[in-house]
């Protein structure tokens, strides 16, 4: 329990010392008081009336005031005083209406010293005056309140506030003839103890009753109330009319509130229920308390600063039947949970961040990493002024950053899922223009897959098909095609790299993205590319070597039609290339010089080569037969896979689409249904609702399927009788007319049909829009003002 | 390259939470000031505040959109130990000042005694469900089982984490395989060596949320917790915030490999650890793609990581909270140092595959 630590703290001639520590009460209390020394604390409750001394380490019972074997009613206290001047003097309020002062100097048990019974209900409030030693003030249920000369038999003076009870009554500190009342109704009144015939001055405070009040220490004007609607105001009252100057808003009703000594600005308060927490405030920063008690397990009845001058210390009696000492070093601080940042990725790339302003504006070198953020403001005498600063006035700069087009904004992603083919054409036509659109965009690597693709599938698979010689016409016309493509349109470095290998293309990618996101280093990462471009020439040779031999196929093409059997065979050693490339992905690259050296990869490592050199052999033996697409659907999952792995479910989905049957097997449902929507998940962000339609109504899940078929319910207005179509064709069954006429062409609207909610009243989409241009009545002439958005 | 576009958001205090909604083009911001502020952007990019009001009677933790298939809806959550439901009214525009929207508390969420640190919406295709966790430890669950009624929802789930909850996050994958998965942060920062991060997956069989795993190397205060979004992963990527960045791996072993019926086993791997922020980091948010992570920490930067193609996570852009570049030399050197060393590998690799072309 490192964290009770003695404090000590000193105070002029004597020393406060002490820990968090608590003792148990038999019976709950209602409030307590402390003697002016700070050495004892008076408990007063329903069932129970004791003095504790406060020890340095305990709590230690001196006295219990509770005598005799049935104790009267006049012992159930609501409040109790323990008077400034004379430690011998206590009051309490009685819920009977008594009110009772106790001499702790009388020799006899019980210390009852005089009683005042005037009030007719319960006495809510009792307190002596701040200077003058018999005087005593109540506070009651009845709406009165009275004050007592202690040398007298009755009371000298009744002030009646005609309005409810009183809560609260407090002597001005400063003002030696002022007294604050507080009432049920929300009122605070200000009287002079001089004219009991009427207030000198009434504000509303709050909404509801009005709990407590408390004269500022030093400050003579300011005045904190406390209301059952959860807030804690401060006065000013030195103007002519009282002024709020702060506003503390908590979470629960205000029962007590204490301003701390020493400190200008902060104030204590509890709840009369819910909230079992004591809170320390400064006012300034009223939203968040500066410091937080959580000790006690039921309501908070009676807080006190155990010495006028040290702010450390705070006292509190609780209806969980404990009295507690608090020591500030030992308060949790809720700002320091409190997070000073936001951060938010979009959509688009773009970053929200809302960050303290401290935080952002400070160099970032200045503040060196402090483990703990607590700063020991509370234990600092006269506190650092500009630590100050930052504590009470904390705010928040917001910014958006924003990615421009060519970075890391999702602009890709959309051109991508709006020019992809996915159906209505041959396969290897949609895998020509999809390659053709991934290239577009830079994504050299997708483009590849797609042009594999195509080779796999549409070059093999229809060897054995029927209209074999149609589709072979086909291919052979679009290879040529791409080739010279790669060939012209790329610089041969890119072109060769991009020949390379996967891994190889990946790394490209990846330093353009970083070229782009990152504003440091632009130098470093040249360097990489440059450094990357040269093993890329280096194998260039050998790159190119193939290259020539397909451009040479090529060529071979148009000269012999009836080669066209042998050209898979001619165009073998590019398939195996590219082919080889996926699987072996960069680890083979790795570890080829000594393969069975395992890296940090090392299960995969060990499976890939294997897998890969197995099927380079086979593609060798295999060749002449042709081998069936089949046999390549499993490296085909695989790219497929490590496209989702690597968040790219766009082209998952694209391939699975396109490639339809041919790869469907391979991938379990499951997966495939997690594609989809995923992939659909994405597209409903960008707002492509009629791409999303197209890949729900091309996927081959069921699951995903019907998720077109559920809700394609609407309910229309038939547009002449305005009232509910009820069946389904398009004669409305009331009016015998046809309901879905457009407004504008008057003919029947077949597909987009568009109409306005207020009237009923539409038309084809074009129509209206167009309409709704120029004028902003319905065109039905019904004088609806509609809106189209 | 980036932007920077600087919003007066006119909060009296401090923003704890900045939220984006579905679309990208709704932006929420909480403060300690009670209220939270809503901001759409304009055609021109422009951010424009087209609501701010009240929402609770302490400081405002969080804020989140709920999936629009539900409506405008947003949730926020509080000191004042309560979450609460809001949701935009259109309609009566005309009457209101022009430009400003209205927002209607639909329900309170009261169960909690303490500060509620975290509120989530469950990925859509469990329906309208809400996660909020609290300062005393207890993650809370709760549906609207009528997701045309935001006001009525009922506590599914009391999840007892013992350790003062901070953050929370939904597992996002919607595939089947996967069962809802809640990682939960704590900050409790008392000198114990408990994780700190414990993850929570739904048992079929009981019903009930049940712990799957505790990552134990995280020992220090988190601050915030984040999964990737999955799209079509097989496995799961989780962002930690605590005195450092950390970026998880939690890959689900077969099923049959795991004893019968139980809770899913997974294979979790650090893939990164970053402690270039030198301070606390408070907040981490994953791309759309899950590809790029961004964090900001005590010392007001904002850092994005991205991994390459082996996996290494790299630091890819540093933003300062102001706009103004970062200059750092130090930070400098780190970048240097790593890019050095992934420029000889990719040699390597190069020459690799040149030597096993000629055996082949």
């Amino acid at each position: 329990m490192e964290k009770m630590a003695r404090v000590t703290t000193a105070l002029g001639g004597n020393t406060l010392s002490g820990r968090t520590m608590f003792c148990h009460l038999d019976a709950p209390a209602n409030a307590i008081s402390v003697c002016r020394d700070a050495a004892q604390v008076v408990v007063a409750g329903r069932n129970i009336f004791k003095i504790y001394s406060i020890e340095e380490e305990q709590f230690v019972e001196k006295l219990n005031l509770r005598v005799g074997r049935k104790p009267s009613l006049n012992f159930s206290c609501a409040d109790v005083v323990w008077h400034q001047m004379d430690e011998n003097l206590l009051a309490t309020a009685a819920t009977n209406g008594v009110v009772v002062t106790w001499n702790l100097g009388k020799p006899s048990r019980n210390k009852q010293d005089q009683l005042f019974t005037e009030h007719k209900r319960t006495v809510n409030k009792v307190c002596f005056h701040p200077t003058e030693v018999y005087m005593l003030l109540s506070g009651s249920q009845d709406g009165y309140m009275k004050c007592f000369d202690l040398r007298k038999k009755d009371s000298v003076s009744t002030f009646s506030g005609q309005s409810e009870s009183v809560r609260d009554v407090q002597f001005s500190i400063r003002d030696y003839f002022t007294f604050a009342a507080t009432f049920e109704n929300g009122n605070v009144q200000l009287w002079d103890i001089r004219r009991p015939d009427r207030y000198e001055r009434m504000f509303t405070a709050h909404n509801g009753p009005v709990f407590c009040c408390d004269w500022h220490l030093e400050d003579r004007g300011w005045l904190a109330t406390g209301g059952r609607d959860k807030m804690v105001k401060v006065w000013d009252m030195n103007t002519t009319r009282a002024k709020e100057i702060y506003c503390v808003q908590t979470i629960a009703s205000v029962a007590r509130v204490k301003w701390r000594p020493e400190c200008k600005h902060h104030i204590a308060t509890c709840s009369m229920m819910v909230d079992h927490n004591i809170y320390v405030w400064d006012v300034r920063r009223p939203f968040i308390p500066s410091a937080m008690f959580e000790e006690h397990k039921d309501v908070t009845t009676g807080i006190v600063w155990r010495h006028l001058h040290d702010p450390y210390f705070l006292l509190s009696g609780s209806k969980d039947s404990t009295l507690y000492q608090h020591i500030f070093k030992d308060a949790s601080q809720p700002i320091d949970r409190a997070n000073p940042e936001g951060l938010c990725y979009s959509l688009y790339g773009d970053l929200a961040f809302a960050a303290k302003e401290s935080l952002i504006s400070s160099d970032s070198n200045r503040k060196p990493y402090i483990g703990d953020r607590r700063h020991p403001i509370f234990f600092k005498r006269k506190l650092d002024p500009t630590e100050q600063f930052e504590y009470i006035s904390s705010s928040s700069a917001l910014s958006v950053f924003e990615t421009d087009v060519e970075s890391g904004s999702m602009d890709w992603f959309v051109h991508t899922a709006k020019q992809y083919a996915l159906a209505g054409r041959p396969l290897a036509e949609l895998c020509d223009h999809n390659a053709k659109v991934a290239k577009g965009l830079d994504r050299n690597q997708v483009a590849q897959t797609w042009t594999m693709l195509r080779i796999i599938y549409s070059s093999l698979g229809t060897v054995s098909s029927a209209n074999l010689n149609h589709s072979m016409g086909k291919g052979s016309a679009a290879l040529p095609l791409m080739n010279s493509f790669n060939l012209k349109d790329i610089p041969s470095g890119l072109g060769s790299e991009s020949r390379l290998d996967r891994s190889k293309g990946e790394s490209r990618t990846e330093n353009i993205l970083m070229d782009s996101s990152s504003t440091l280093i632009n130098n470093e990462d040249n360097e990489e590319t440059e450094g990357s471009d040269v093993p890329a020439d280096y194998l260039l040779g050998d790159v190119e070597a193939d290259e020539d031999d397909l451009y040479m196929m090529d060529h071979e093409n148009p000269h012999a039609e009836e080669q066209e059997y042998s050209l898979p065979q001619e165009a073998f050693p590019l398939r195996h290339e590219i082919v080889d490339n996926p699987s072996a992905l960069d680890h083979l690259q790795d570890k080829a010089d000594s393969p069975h050296v395992s890296g940090n990869e090392a299960e995969t490592v060990s499976l890939t080569p294997v897998e890969s050199f197995s099927l380079i052999s086979i593609s060798h033996s295999l060749y002449e037969n042709r081998l069936p697409s089949d046999f390549f659907s499993p490296i085909v999952r695989d790219t497929l896979l490590f496209y989702a792995e690597q968040g790219d479910v766009q082209t998952a989905v694209s391939v699975l689409i396109v490639l339809g049957e041919r790869i469907r097997k391979e991938i379990d449902e499951q997966t495939q249904e997690h594609w989809y929507t995923s992939y659909i998940d994405l597209l409903q962000r960008f707002q492509l609702w009629n791409i999303s339609n197209e890949v729900i109504k091309l996927s081959t899940c069921r699951a995903i399927n019907c998720l077109n078929q559920a809700s394609t319910t609407l309910h229309v207005n038939c547009s002449n009788c305005k009232r509910p179509m009820s069946n389904r064709g398009w004669i409305c069954d009331r009016c015998r007319q046809c309901a879905s006429m457009c407004a504008v062409c008057h003919h029947v609207v077949k597909g987009l049909f568009v109409w306005c909610q207020g009237c009923s009243h539409g038309g084809h989409l074009q129509h209206i829009m167009k309409w709704l241009e120029t004028s902003s009545h319905c065109p039905a002439g019904c004088g609806h003002l509609c809106e189209y958005t | 390259m980036f932007v920077a576009r600087s919003i007066a958001a006119d909060h009296r205090d401090l923003i704890h939470d900045v939220s984006f909604d579905f679309h990208g083009r709704r932006m929420a911001t909480c403060s300690s000031d009670q209220s939270v502020k809503v901001w759409d952007k304009s055609e021109n990019g422009d951010w424009h505040c087209t609501a701010s009001w009240k929402t609770h009677s302490g400081s405002v933790w969080r804020v989140t959109w709920a999936h629009p298939e539900f409506g405008q809806v947003l949730v926020s959550c509080s000191f004042d130990r309560t979450a609460a439901v809001w949701e935009e009214i259109v309609g009566e525009s005309n009457d209101k000042l022009r430009g400003q929207s209205h927002w209607v508390k639909r329900t309170t969420l009261v169960d909690s005694r303490t500060s509620v640190t975290d509120v989530k919406f469950a990925p859509k295709h469990m329906g309208l469900m809400l996660a909020t966790c609290s300062a005393d430890g207890v993650v809370r669950i709760y549906e609207a089982p009528d997701v045309m009624n935001l006001s009525q929802w009922s506590l599914q789930h009391e999840i007892s984490c013992k350790l003062s909850c901070s953050c929370i996050s939904w597992n996002p994958s919607s595939s089947r395989a996967h069962s809802p998965m809640i990682a939960v942060g704590s900050d409790d920062n008392s000198p114990n060596i408990l994780a700190k991060v414990q993850i929570y997956e739904y048992n079929e069989n009981t019903r009930k949320y049940a712990k799957a795993e505790a990552l134990m190397t995280v020992t220090d205060p988190v601050h915030d917790i984040a999964f990737a979004p999955n799209l079509g992963r097989s496995f799961h990527i989780l962002a930690v915030a605590t005195k450092d960045v950390r970026i998880f791996t939690l890959k689900p072993l077969r099923k049959e490999l795991t004893s019968s019926g139980g809770l899913t086993k997974f294979e979790i791997h650090i893939v990164a650890q970053f402690d270039n922020h030198n301070s606390q980091v408070w907040r981490v948010s994953w791309n759309i793609t899950g590809t790029v992570l961004a964090s900001s920490g005590d010392d007001g930067c904002v850092r994005l990581w991205k991994a390459n193609y082996m996996d290494n996570w790299k630091c890819t852009g540093i933003l300062k909270g102001n706009g103004s570049p970062v200059n750092g030399s130090s930070q400098q050197g780190i970048f240097n140092a790593s890019l050095g060393s992934a420029n000889t590998s990719l040699q390597n690799s190069l020459n690799g595959s040149s030597a096993s072309r000629k055996q082949s």
